[in-house]
């Protein structure tokens, strides 16, 4: 059993029950994407779908929303070619699926196409955010859009990114207040909170607390039961703490979305129960995903492939490659941990020293760094 | 594990998204009144209303308390308030879809529980009040683009919306003996909750009088670099717009007619006029008066004639039918001088005259689209597919082509001894890719066809995509020809050009 856990001080909002809110944002989806065929340049209606998609994509573990938004891009460029917004949307796609060189250079394409200064740096800002450049302007001006507007949209990329500085005390109230100050019953935005607050508390603060953390992503699932990843981070502590039975109840029910971090999980969880056979099945079928999307959206599946072959996927050398093509893509402090953890389990102990001094050229001033990994392992070294 | 900030701009529930507000006479029964709120713009098929929201019509009784550039429009402080609230969803039996419960609490206290999409409402036992609340064509017809005034398609062609629908009788609930001008404005709010703490949630998501007060008035698209008020607006109380804040939604206002007026490059309103009209629109509730003829162009009537210093005519209102977006266009851009027509003269299906007045939902089209890579490059694939006439498909025994260019026919005889009948819609060699009708031959209706033809790394990328909507079939069938079709056809392409590796 995990440990007791504190009770809630939150006054939860109420919200859209998340069966109604997933049927109706399929069933809109669908109706979106009808409405693109007639008339894929209709003002809004691209901008639409890549915000529905994009929910698909994050809350319900639908991948096929990537290979839809390909197709998105693809027919907005042959329908209207010549605006800013196709290159924009072509930026934002780029940018979801990692490929942030793409995405720049898309940005650049639609500004020098009219792009108004405000949509190009708040894509800019997401960009610099996910590869750790410019982190001081970031900062500063993710702290004025959330003083400015206060919308959750705003509050949540800054409590992501004080995280990833360190500053977790201050991270956790950004998301308290965007949880307090929500002013709408959408249960995608309230899970989303509480979910970054679990991965807050059980996986980026140096001493995790799993209770803390299971609590959040519990209330994560009450907002939305179809939210996957939630669920598999939940599953993970399960796992941890010998709740086999809960992990494997969680992870049963979103198997049949293809995620293979899903089947990922439910072999590490059908092995510690005892049964091999079902877990090696699990185990071939997340590889196989895994090689699927790695195939075709490499960039945005370096990292979680990384470290499904450092795990059960039993491959270190390709976790290392991995784990290497990602660094390079975006030198977070998190992508240098784990190119460091996967070259040393590769037996790469010259790579991960290279890795270690890079790192802490990089990040070696920052409270972020005093605390992680990284600077442990630089004790050890010393 | 790594996770990512990468959510979307902005999260709301579209269902709690109000779009339109109509107000009416019963076409059925002179002596009802018809209110309608719409949420959910652009619904999907299988879309249901929120259980988190409250959603009220409240009427207030209105009077005419100025003429001319004084016009002024004030309501007393009773209202009559109906609130609709939905349930989670049930299991359907037998496989059958979903079931959503709501309840209408009347103006009276009674309440009157009803089955959403059960077309037949429900009804109080004394027959004073109905109500429904569903899926339904949208009524409302936006055939613009806005920003430059530039006629353009019905903009919501074919959608949905989630509908209320509520119809009582006149004199038992408004008495109009006391007064028969009322205004209507319809919210969306949190229900309350025992114990949550006060000052939490937020008075409430959106609320509407007039339509596109905020969409085209207070955030004229022309207006660059201004505030957007909308948020703003939307947090106020209706009927109550507070003094410290009617000097900025008046200027906003002014200066926003002034741009409509100009759209043109002619001035038909003067200073005095615009700012009177801004008053006007500045409380903002839809007016209506059941003892007056209402009908598909009464709409700002009241308003109208009050603003030109005379007894307004008709009942005003907002009917189902009413052509709102010319009307109010109309007005705001030449004053009336000559009428603005959209590019659509009704909307995807007009409402009817009986209960529940909005049509049926529109059947969503339904897309079958499939691809092949090929290693040959794309100007000889188009060679073969990109002649209208051509028969390089297996499941194609023969094709008959009448005329030439675009409108041309094809007449196709399959294998098995079946006709479908084609007609080209467009074509573009550049391109390469064309476009197509089918006019028989298949059970289904608006039934487009688009083959294209794109560079792929050393070869071509074929992409077909067919659209239609399942005529008097279950989609299954239609689904499984079309699917075939594109299948086969693709296949054989990649048989005859080959496939990367």
């Amino acid at each position: 059993m995990i440990d007791a856990a504190p009770a809630f001080e939150i006054d939860f909002a109420p919200a859209t029950a998340g069966d109604i809110a997933n049927n109706n944002l399929e069933s809109a989806r669908q109706q979106a994407w009808s409405r693109f065929w007639q008339a894929p340049e209709r003002p809004g209606l691209a901008e639409l779908i890549l915000e529905q998609e994009q929910l698909a994509a994050q809350f319900l573990g639908d991948l096929g929303a990537l290979d839809r938004l390909e197709t998105l891009v693809h027919q907005l460029a042959r329908a209207d070619a010549e605006s800013a917004r196709t290159w924009l949307i072509h930026a934002q796609v780029a940018s979801m699926t990692h490929r942030f060189a793409e995405a720049r250079d898309y940005l650049a394409q639609a500004e020098a196409l009219g792009l108004l200064a405000g949509d190009a740096k708040r894509l800019s800002l997401g960009i610099d955010q996910a590869c750790a450049t410019r982190l001081d302007w970031v900062l500063e001006v993710r702290r004025g859009l959330a003083a400015e507007s206060g919308h959750l949209e705003d509050l949540v990329p800054l409590g992501a990114l004080l995280a990833d500085l360190g500053e977790f005390d201050e991270a956790d109230r950004i998301y308290h207040r965007a949880l307090r100050e929500y002013r709408g019953v959408s249960p995608f935005a309230l899970a989303w909170v509480c979910f970054q607050l679990g991965v807050l508390w059980g996986e980026l603060v140096p001493e995790a607390l799993s209770s803390r953390a299971a609590l959040w992503y519990r209330q994560a699932i009450k907002y939305l039961p179809c939210y996957v990843k939630a669920r598999v981070h939940l599953s993970e502590i399960y796992l941890h703490s010998g709740d086999v039975a809960d992990a494997e109840s969680l992870l049963v029910p979103v198997v049949s979305t293809g995620d293979p971090e899903v089947s990922w999980r439910l072999a590490d969880v059908l092995k510690a129960m005892g049964r091999p056979t079902e877990s090696e099945e699990e185990m071939r079928r997340a590889r196989s995903g895994f090689e699927t999307l790695l195939v075709k959206y490499l960039l945005a599946f370096a990292d979680h492939g990384a470290e499904f072959y450092s795990g059960i996927g039993n491959d270190s050398l390709r976790a290392f490659e991995l784990a290497k093509v990602n660094l390079a893509n975006r030198p977070t402090l998190r992508a240098f941990e784990q190119a460091h953890v996967t070259a040393v389990g590769a037996g790469e102990s010259e790579a991960a020293s290279e890795i270690l001094i890079a790192a802490e050229k990089r990040w070696g001033g920052t409270p972020a760094f005093a605390v992680s990994a990284l600077a442990r392992g630089r004790c050890h070294r010393d | 594990m790594s996770d990512h900030v990468d959510g979307p701009r902005s999260i709301g529930d579209p269902a709690a998204d109000l779009s339109d507000l109509f107000a009416f006479t019963s076409p059925e029964n002179a002596d009802r009144t018809v209110l309608v709120a719409n949420v959910f713009p652009s619904a999907g098929a299988t879309a249901v209303f929120s259980n988190a929201v409250n959603h009220s019509l409240v009427v207030r009784r209105a009077s005419v308390a100025g003429m001319g550039e004084a016009a002024k429009f004030k309501t007393g402080d009773q209202e009559y308030r109906f609130s609709c609230r939905f349930g989670v969803l049930e299991p359907g039996t037998d496989g059958a879809a979903p079931i959503q419960r709501g309840t209408c609490t009347l103006p009276d206290g009674q309440s009157l529980p009803f089955v959403v999409n059960d077309e037949k409402g429900a009804k109080t036992p004394d027959g004073v009040f109905r109500v429904f609340a569903g899926l339904r064509s949208d009524p409302f017809y936006l055939a613009w683009l806005v920003a430059n005034l530039k006629e353009f398609p019905n903009l919501l062609q074919h959608d949905n919306v989630l509908c209320i629908v509520i119809e009582f009788d006149t004199r038992h609930v408004l008495d109009p003996s006391e007064g028969s001008l009322f205004g209507v404005i319809a919210e969306t709010s949190p229900i309350p909750r025992s114990g949550g703490f006060i000052g939490h949630d937020p008075p409430r998501f959106d609320w509407v009088g007039r339509p596109e007060q905020t969409n085209m008035r207070l955030n004229n698209p022309a207006l660059a670099g201004t505030d957007d008020l909308r948020d703003l607006w939307n947090q106020q109380t209706p009927f109550a717009i507070p003094e410290e804040l009617q000097p900025l939604f008046r200027k906003r206002l002014v200066d926003s007619l002034a741009n409509w007026d100009m759209r043109d490059g002619i001035a038909d309103w003067t200073p005095a006029a615009l700012a009177a009209t801004a008053n006007v629109y500045l409380d903002d509730f839809l007016l209506f008066d059941g003892s007056k003829p209402m009908s598909d162009t009464s709409f700002l009537e009241i308003e109208k004639s009050t603003l030109h210093g005379r007894a307004y005519q008709t009942g005003g209102g907002r009917t189902v039918n009413a052509n709102v977006i010319d009307i109010m266009l109309t007005w705001m851009v030449n004053n009336d001088r000559e009428f603005l027509q959209g590019g659509a003269t009704g909307a995807t299906q007009p409402g009817g005259n009986t209960f529940p007045y909005l049509a049926p939902p529109n059947t969503q089209l339904q897309t079958v689209s499939d691809t092949v890579d090929v290693l040959a490059p794309p100007d000889q694939v188009w060679a073969l597919i990109g002649a209208f006439g051509g028969t390089w498909h297996p499941l194609i025994a023969k094709i008959e082509l009448t005329g030439t260019g675009i409108g041309q026919l094809r007449t196709i005889e399959t294998i098995d001894g079946k006709q479908i009948i084609e007609r080209l819609e467009a074509i573009d060699n550049s391109k390469r890719l064309y476009r197509y009708e089918m006019i028989s031959g298949i059970p289904a209706s608006d039934y487009t066809g688009t083959l294209d033809v794109t560079p792929k790394g050393p070869g071509s990328s074929v992409e077909w995509r067919v659209q239609y909507r399942a005529n008097g079939q279950p989609n299954i069938i239609v689904k499984t020809v079309v699917t075939e079709l594109l299948k086969t056809g693709l296949a054989s392409l990649r048989s005859r050009f080959g496939a990367p590796k």
